[in-house]
């Protein structure tokens, strides 16, 4: 484990050095994140300034949820999601044979080799936009704080086992970063809260695709308003991590590598 | 034996493509999967210490030989015994034990010194700092990289490059070493240098199995060649024997101080005439000796000078891959 952090370690810091190789881009990329997630915060103040709101909920309180989804990206982003674009790359260009090459699990330098250092822009907004929103809305209890920890860990993982079946299908479905496109098109509900969709939608991005998890849920135990289905959410969640695992090793037995 | 393979086969699953504007629409809705027998058993053995060229046209099954040896592909049949490691099955033990190095997929990392790349390999196979300080300067020195190791990688030559990533594959000391066309691109002086590399790891014990295009890898090299065509092997044994594999045949350049006669014969193929005082012949030494064909045109023309060469290696390779 100890070693495995270090390799890591090394590995962020070399994305970070090449990354950094060309500095105004890096900054620009960085800049770029941050404003592109920030779309949807300032649509929300926009419509809650016109007058509109979501229904039961106030302003800040929506933007603690968006606040949350952001944050959430904005770890996964950087440090792990980073296998989605590096295995569909990788595996177009054939240098997937070289992560298979190394002593350690292939997900493993997977994500070392994938570290995004212009995804840290996300992690600033997200940082950002969740301690704003919440310096303005009443202190959570401790409890509350404790109840938050263990859900967002478990949206971490969650986008982890997303990371997982996007990098998977770009092993099988070669360079289609399209995946990407999909994720952010379902993952957006995750926005919202989850009270504003009708009933069957609910139901279905809480209990049967784990979007809910990714920012309503844990944000609404810190706002002391637990959404309903909180515990299904969770046992969701894990069954997908599962599912996820299982299928990213089903599609890495399936690469057949490349000519040459 | 170090390295055991026994009736190894690879099937791949491709689709079949149309190439017309029809037939690439069809396809996205049908598709004929094509099945490609990459590999038909192939068997053979490799002792510790050897270094064996692996030769063969594209498509011939080379490459897919070595991502099965290195663990990179599953087989769809055979057995495969490296060290006492099942590649596929033991892959994180057994690749820590190898080295790879492959001409066409860079493990260095473009925007940064290669010395960076070193220190991701240091922490990956745990080596001590110590050991790893004394690995570097050992290869920085052998293949002359000390003012090359601390440039961004995207400002060296291809040659550096290339040495560089056989010290990428080599900082942890590994027994056996893959090269999958190592010196592809590179002038004479860079491949020289890679040779002399390979040739002074491969004195110390390490094996070396190496694919290439490049006949005179082999030549310079590999004491064993084992030839695959259409997943098959076709020839496996020293080059000496590969020279000889079809006939016994040498290249005679000849001139001479009066005019040269007809000299086609049975074993003798003029190739080339440049002149009446100069030819170029094909001598088959099982038919005709070459005394025996010196005393001829002496008599004959008297010989001003002449050279008796080795066919070149090309061309048994080329009679190898038709068949």
């Amino acid at each position: 484990m100890k070693n495995n952090i270090r390799i890591y370690l090394v590995g962020a810091k070399t994305a970070l050095a090449s990354r950094m190789a060309y500095r105004g881009d890096f900054f620009m990329s960085m800049l770029i994140m941050l404003l592109v997630e920030m779309a949807a915060p300032v649509i929300t103040i926009l419509i809650y300034q016109n007058g509109a709101t979501f229904p039961g909920w106030n302003m800040y309180e929506a933007l603690l949820i968006q606040g949350v989804f952001l944050l959430g990206k904005g770890i996964a982003y950087p440090f792990f999601f980073g296998i989605v674009w590096n295995t569909i790359e990788r595996v177009q260009n054939g240098t997937f044979d070289l992560l298979l090459i190394k002593p350690k699990s292939v997900l493993f330098m997977a994500i070392v080799t994938g570290f995004d250092a212009e995804d840290l822009g996300k992690l600033v907004g997200g940082v950002t936009l969740f301690t704003l929103a919440l310096s303005r809305l009443p202190a959570p209890e401790p409890g509350a704080w404790l109840q938050f920890m263990v859900l967002f860990t478990i949206t971490l993982m969650v986008m982890f086992g997303y990371g997982l079946v996007l990098a998977g299908l770009g092993i099988v479905w070669i360079g289609n970063f399209r995946v990407y496109e999909i994720f952010e098109s379902i993952t957006s509900f995750g926005l919202y809260p989850t009270a504003i969709f009708s009933k069957s939608l609910q139901t279905i991005i809480t209990l049967v695709i784990p979007v809910a998890i990714l920012g309503s849920v844990p944000a609404t135990v810190l706002l002391g308003r637990p959404s309903p289905g909180t515990l299904g959410a969770v046992g969701v969640s894990l069954l997908f991590l599962l599912f996820s695992l299982g299928f990213w090793r089903w599609m890495l037995k399936k690469y057949t590598s490349v000519g040459g | 034996m170090l390295i055991s393979v026994k009736n190894l086969t690879k099937v791949y699953k491709t689709y079949q493509r149309g190439s017309s504007f029809k037939e690439t629409v069809k396809s996205l809705f049908v598709r004929k999967p094509l099945y490609v027998h990459a590999l038909k058993g192939i068997s053979f053995g490799i002792e510790k210490g050897e270094l064996v060229g692996f030769l063969g046209p594209n498509g011939a099954g080379k490459s897919t030989t070595l991502k099965i040896l290195t663990g990179i592909l599953y087989p769809s049949g055979g057995t495969v015994d490296v060290m006492g490691y099942i590649p596929w099955q033991d892959r994180k033990k057994y690749v820590a034990k190898i080295g790879a190095v492959f001409g066409q997929k860079s493990q260095l990392l473009w925007d940064i010194p290669p010395i960076d790349a070193f220190y991701l390999n240091k922490a990956i196979y745990v080596i001590p700092d110590r050991e790893f300080q004394r690995i570097m300067a050992h290869m920085v020195e052998l293949l002359d990289l000390k003012d090359v190791i601390r440039k961004p990688t995207r400002q060296l030559s291809l040659g550096e490059r290339m040495k560089c990533e056989f010290v990428m594959a080599m900082l942890h000391q590994p027994e056996i070493v893959f090269l999958d066309e190592p010196t592809i691109g590179l002038d004479v002086i860079a491949k020289d240098k890679i040779r002399e590399f390979i040739l002074e790891m491969n004195k110390k014990g390490v094996t070396f199995i190496l694919t290439t295009h490049d006949l005179s890898d082999i030549e310079h090299l590999a004491r064993r060649v084992i030839v695959v065509n259409h997943g098959e092997i076709v020839f496996d044994d020293t080059i000496t024997t590969l020279r000889r594999h079809w006939g016994e045949k040498k290249i005679i350049a000849v001139s001479t101080v009066y005019p040269l006669p007809d000299l086609t014969r049975p074993g003798v193929t003029v190739t080339k005439r440049i002149s009446d005082y100069q030819a170029e012949l094909e001598l088959d030494l099982a038919v005709y000796e070459l005394n025996k064909f010196i005393a001829l045109v002496n008599k004959s023309s008297t010989i001003r000078d002449l050279s008796v060469q080795e066919p070149p290696i090309e061309e048994t390779i080329k009679v190898l891959y038709k068949t």
